[in-house]
């Protein structure tokens, strides 16, 4: 199976912050999340991916090409969407729109219609009328509306309410049905992951510390389990014990 | 077309559009005319402060469009809205005629010479500003402080050297000195291409290396 994503080795160094030899694999129809503490590197790992911070080596590939030699090309079949990033904030979103569907081909203004709809969104609005969570919904209208085959979102859940990520999570698993189109997306919300997911990647202090299919990332952090766990362990709990913190200790 | 389009309709402040349209002020009876040339070097700045706080590298880096077309988007803004400032300029000039408005007593006037120094005055400023901005992608205000102080030398060259009676055909419409002139209209065009090349060149390599 060809991987719409292949990360091999990537590495950035910042001052007081290193992204250590990062390595992901996306295969079609699979949804991978991306999980770590704030500050771990997750946005800074799709930044690197898409070219916005330059990585010091490591190479890209998605869709089947090098993606820093055919960037326009790659880029025309991804969405991607940055949580909690205010753009054109006095532009009315029909004014975004407009400009957006421009630079893609591909652009299906029938089912930007229906997100907005689904979503409740009013194109006359200016951007910095809407809440946090409409935000984040009009920038996936805009990413889910030309056709895209992967689709690369940080946080796209922050902000939501639980209702709205349910609506969310679920476009997710029906983007993926048909096997073709992927989606990795980064998030603190591990319940999210928990019941979309099918592959986990944990990031800790710029490195991967796991990449796998959930199952086998969930075995994999078997030996964290305590006498008392009768279960397997929720990834919440996976990331608070390897970050050396316990639940029961942060429940307060 | 669409990287402009882009540009007009979201990343351009309307006041930089507002300055595109001072090339009208060559009506005006004696006016420092070469400050109708800040306006067009005041656009820029506006236009990168304004798009610095809208967040429009980021908005741009996620369409399909790299660095170096990012950088080529914000040129052909700034080179369309000076290029139309002076191009207003041109019948304003013939209008003057028709309003019978006498030489101006401050220092140029709309001469073809103007014009020329008009574009040396633009493609110095944008070859300081435009790499200077692009080294870090956020830093307007020091792009334009450095890029003002050649600007403001030039118009004060500009304006001081016509009331030089050596120079005061650089002020005259009288045909022979309108050919005198001719020259320095070339060379300004030549400058505008040549230095706002450099200056793309120079930013795209600059811009590819910044961190967003």
């Amino acid at each position: 199976m060809t991987e719409l994503l292949q990360v091999e080795h990537l590495n950035k160094r910042y001052p007081g912050f290193t992204l250590r030899d990062v390595s992901i694999r996306v295969k079609p129809g699979r949804i991978m999340g991306l999980i770590g503490k704030n500050g771990a590197g997750k946005s800074t790992t799709l930044k690197s991916i898409l070219n916005m911070v330059r990585p010091e080596s490591g190479t890209v590939t998605m869709l089947g090409k090098d993606f820093f030699q055919h960037e326009k090309q790659c880029k025309q079949k991804i969405g991607v969407v940055f949580g909690g990033i205010d753009f054109y904030p006095l532009k009315k979103l029909a004014a975004i729109t407009a400009v957006t569907r421009r630079f893609y081909p591909d652009w299906d203004q029938k089912r930007y219609q229906e997100y907005l709809r689904q979503f409740s969104l009013d194109e006359s609005k200016q951007f910095r009328a809407l809440s946090n969570g409409m935000k984040v919904k009009y920038l996936l209208a805009l990413a889910l509306s030309h056709n895209a085959q992967l689709y690369l979102l940080d946080e796209p859940t922050s902000g939501l309410d639980p209702v709205s990520r349910d609506e969310i999570l679920h476009i997710f698993t029906r983007i993926v049905k048909d096997g073709k189109r992927s989606i990795l997306f980064s998030t603190h919300i591990t319940s999210d992951l928990d019941r979309c997911a099918d592959d986990i990647t944990y990031i800790q202090n710029g490195q991967v510390l796991e990449s796998a299919d959930k199952e086998t990332f969930l075995q994999s952090f078997d030996h964290l389990k305590m006498p008392t766990d009768t279960g397997p362990l929720t990834l919440e709990e996976i990331m608070l014990r390897t970050e050396g913190r316990n639940l029961d200790e942060t429940a307060l | 077309m669409k990287l402009l389009y882009k540009e007009l309709a979201l990343a351009a402040h309307p006041t930089s559009i507002v300055f595109a349209f001072l090339g009208c002020l060559v009506v005006v009876p004696a006016y420092p005319y070469t400050v109708i040339f800040m306006f067009g070097c005041l656009a820029p700045y506006i236009t990168f402060l304004y798009a610095r706080e809208t967040n429009d590298a980021w908005y741009t880096a996620i369409l399909p469009v790299t660095k170096r077309e990012s950088v080529k988007g914000k040129c052909l803004l700034i080179l369309s809205i000076q290029l139309f400032q002076l191009s207003l300029s041109i019948p304003c000039v013939f209008l003057r005629g028709i309003l019978q408005v006498g030489n101006n007593p401050v220092g140029i006037d709309p001469t073809v010479a103007w014009y020329g120094f008009g574009l040396i005055i633009y493609a110095v400023f944008d070859l300081a500003f435009f790499p200077t901005y692009y080294k870090n992608g956020y830093k307007a205000g020091k792009a334009f402080v450095i890029a003002a102080i050649p600007m403001l030398l030039l118009m004060i060259g500009v304006e001081g050297a016509v009331h030089l009676p050596v120079l005061a055909w650089l002020d005259s419409y009288a045909p022979q000195h309108l050919m005198q002139q001719i020259p320095i209209l070339f060379t300004g065009i030549l400058c505008y291409m040549v230095l706002l090349f450099l200056a793309y060149r120079i930013s795209v390599k600059r811009f590819e290396r910044v961190d967003l």
